[in-house]
């Protein structure tokens, strides 16, 4: 199989990096997603359901 | 292949998924929609999770509110503690009050007529747990839960605490009676 470019040689070449393979090789950004999406669907989205009861008539 | 040190190409993303790896994360992707969809499904066919209707309240007004229907639809009182039985109509809102320890008042429904059982703690968490039917909630201070329950078969059955809330836990339970409709 070839390909325009040698792959097993690093390369300094400017093919842009996919934004997937941006982000998962980004740790600290991904322990900021690890930690920000659960409080967020979790916690915040919880405690916006209980303030939210309405009162008892 | 080391997990250790960096891919062998600058724009790994492009690299072809080996099919073990591809197999691996199909089987667990199903596993997953199994799973996602067994909540809907449970909460519809199951029997037993109620979609929650819940409301603010304080142990005084529920109290007030439980205090209203004894007077109004009391029929007699039963054990030692002399807990007054009640039979209110159908369609009613019915209240019950969970507190240390006892469940108050006593309820005597009509079968397949429909009610709106609304559950308060006078005090701290109890469970509120239906038994041989295996329908729980939780009981709160500060929050009046409704239930939209409609007793299908008439015989006595037992309500126990079953979130423990004190020394006297074991001993908070009582009946509730379903009558054939009149």
């Amino acid at each position: 199989m070839t390909t325009a470019q040698d792959r097993s040689l690093p390369d300094l070449d400017d093919e842009p990096v996919p934004a997937m393979q941006q982000i998962l090789d980004n740790p600290f950004l991904l322990l900021f997603v690890g930690i920000a999406l659960p409080t967020v669907l979790y916690i915040v989205w919880g405690v916006m359901e209980i303030v939210g009861i309405p009162i008892a008539k | 292949m080391s997990a250790l040190s960096s891919p062998p190409d600058r724009v790994w993303w492009k690299q072809p998924l080996d099919r073990v790896e591809g197999t691996w994360i199909a089987i667990a992707f199903a596993w997953c929609l199994i799973m996602f969809f067994m909540m809907p499904y449970w909460h519809v066919y199951g029997k037993q999770n109620l979609s929650n209707e819940a409301y603010r309240t304080t142990p005084e007004m529920f109290q007030a509110k439980t205090q209203a229907m004894v007077d109004k639809f009391k029929v007699r009182e039963e054990t030692d503690q002399k807990v007054p039985v009640v039979a209110p109509p159908a369609g009613s809102d019915v209240y019950l009050i969970a507190r240390l320890w006892q469940w108050w008042p006593m309820l005597e429904l009509e079968e397949g007529k429909t009610y709106r059982l609304h559950l308060a703690s006078m005090d701290w968490l109890h469970g509120f747990s239906l038994q041989p039917e295996n329908i729980n909630i939780e009981v709160h201070p500060g929050y009046e839960h409704v239930m939209t329950m409609t007793p299908t078969k008439a015989g006595t059955y037992s309500i126990i605490c079953n979130e423990y809330c004190g020394i006297n836990h074991h001993t908070m339970a009582s009946r509730l009676y379903v009558v054939k409709a009149k």
